[in-house]
């Protein structure tokens, strides 16, 4: 009985986390590796391509990997075409024939970039990561949503973003193709690719900070899926939060009203090592900027960041790691 | 004597049952083995072509495989394909092209040549940027 109870736990533990650390006793080292080694100048034989990334690698989360990484070191995120999209799915936007008409002829020139040019955007990766993995026999799935950065405003909120979910040892995982492959520069015109591996299998309680699914069952959250509307007061995180969180623990909420001189506590369960050194907070005021080191403390993995708001207004707090922008929080400090 | 008629026809039908069922057997075993080699086999090809915006037009890269293996082939400039291996009636071949719904189709006696029509998916195709840049609050002129 004993036993089976055993069982019965070690069954519940393993449904209540879905995440990469799921995986932690798994190297991926061959299976990166194997994404960098093979190349491929065109797309037009997936199968063979996917079989090479695949072969000899054991488990199922390694062969996705392999794919995942393959997938985001290679396929460039074309900024002119999500421009033309973008532009055309505004034009559209009230009348949906005419949109769907154009949905239709762009999935064709999006989907002939993508196999011979290796160019495409957020639906682009999507489909061929579950096309690959659908091939090495992994269940994967396309989501839509909204997803949010610092660029996007929150008051036009459309589905804008695709990503996956993949069910790897019986169990349903997210991940973001195309954030994870690099960042865009749009007024540039250009595409950096950069390896984030912070959007690879997420924690959900993570992925939702800027993931919001069409379908609200693809938070993987179950019950404690957010509204849109709380969705909306969360905290503003950037791909390097991604990179050095497996998630936050507080504050929940973006905004912020407290009384001068009281000290605000900020905690973050840690992805990796982190140079405590390097973290900062940067305070906005709308005219000027002010960069101070905070007080940090490290327990285990988890980071604790007190600060005391000494002066009064209205800020926008940046925090800093590894001199990248993490995550964004706004402040009204009053009397 | 009309009793020892009745053993002896007893008898004889058992054994002549016993045989039968031998025969049966080497019958069945003939059968069975002999079906695997007469089982037509047939080269499997032909074109594949999907239908997005009520216009259809050849597929040049669709994935093809036969489902529980991992024989493939893809599709070449003019949607056509040969399948590499010879299939029997009952093997499923799955066809998968990015952005159209996928199509099993059962191969049987007729399947030498097929036209593979797929659908196009629902999907709307959407993309956000991912950035880095920093968030900025609107602010009212008094603050």
């Amino acid at each position: 009985m004993q036993k089976i109870g055993f069982f019965l736990l070690f069954l519940f533990v393993k449904t209540c986390f879905a995440q990469q650390s799921d995986f932690k006793n798994i190297d991926f080292t061959k299976a990166d590796n194997r994404a960098k080694i093979i190349k491929s100048k065109k797309l037009l034989k997936l199968n063979e391509l996917t079989f090479k990334l695949t072969e000899n690698l054991e488990t199922d989360v390694e062969k996705f990997r392999a794919i995942y990484v393959w997938i985001c070191s290679n396929i460039a995120n074309d900024y002119r075409l999500y421009a033309l999209n973008d532009r055309k799915r505004n034009r559209f936007e009230k009348d949906s024939i005419r949109l769907n008409k154009w949905n239709s002829r762009f999935k064709k020139l999006l989907f002939k970039k993508l196999l011979k040019k290796k160019r495409t955007i957020c639906t682009g990766y999507a489909y061929l990561l579950k096309e690959m993995a659908n091939i090495a026999g992994i269940e994967a799935k396309i989501v839509n949503g909204f997803g949010r950065t610092g660029a996007i405003d929150l008051e036009k909120i459309n589905a804008n973003h695709t990503w996956n979910v993949v069910k790897l040892n019986e169990k349903w995982y997210l991940c973001d193709p195309t954030w994870s492959a690099g960042i865009s520069y749009p007024d540039e015109g250009k595409f950096v690719f950069q390896l984030n591996d912070g959007y690879f299998l997420t924690d959900p309680a993570l992925f939702i900070k800027n993931h919001f699914p069409v379908d609200v069952s693809y938070t993987l959250l179950e019950n404690n899926s957010p509204s849109i509307e709380e969705f909306i007061e969360m905290p503003l995180f950037y791909g390097k939060g991604y990179d050095v969180f497996e998630k936050d623990i507080s504050p929940f909420k973006m905004h912020h009203e407290i009384k001068q001189n009281e000290t605000f506590t900020f905690q973050y369960k840690l992805k990796k090592e982190l140079d405590l050194n390097s973290i900062k907070l940067v305070f906005y005021n709308g005219s000027t900027e002010k960069s101070i080191k905070p007080e940090t403390s490290l327990q285990e993995n988890i980071l604790t960041i007190k600060h005391q708001f000494k002066r009064t207004g209205f800020y926008d707090l940046h925090l800093y790691a590894e001199g990248e922008i993490t995550v964004t929080y706004t402040f009204r400090i009053s009397k | 004597m009309n009793l020892k008629y009745t053993i002896m026809k007893t008898t004889k039908t058992f054994t002549f049952k016993k045989s039968n069922i031998i025969l049966l057997g080497l019958f069945f075993t003939l059968f069975f083995t002999s079906n695997s080699f007469l089982a037509q086999e047939i080269t499997v090809k032909g074109v594949v072509s999907g239908e997005a915006d009520s216009k259809t037009e050849v597929l040049t890269g669709t994935n093809i495989y036969l489902k529980g293996s991992k024989i493939v082939t893809t599709s070449n400039k003019k949607g056509e394909f040969t399948f590499p291996q010879k299939l029997k009636t009952g093997d499923v071949l799955v066809f998968s092209y990015l952005g159209f719904v996928k199509k099993r189709i059962k191969i049987n006696a007729n399947s030498s040549f097929i036209n593979v029509v797929l659908k196009e998916d629902e999907n709307q195709m959407l993309g956000a940027l991912n950035s880095n840049k920093r968030y900025t609050s609107k602010r009212s002129k008094q603050e």
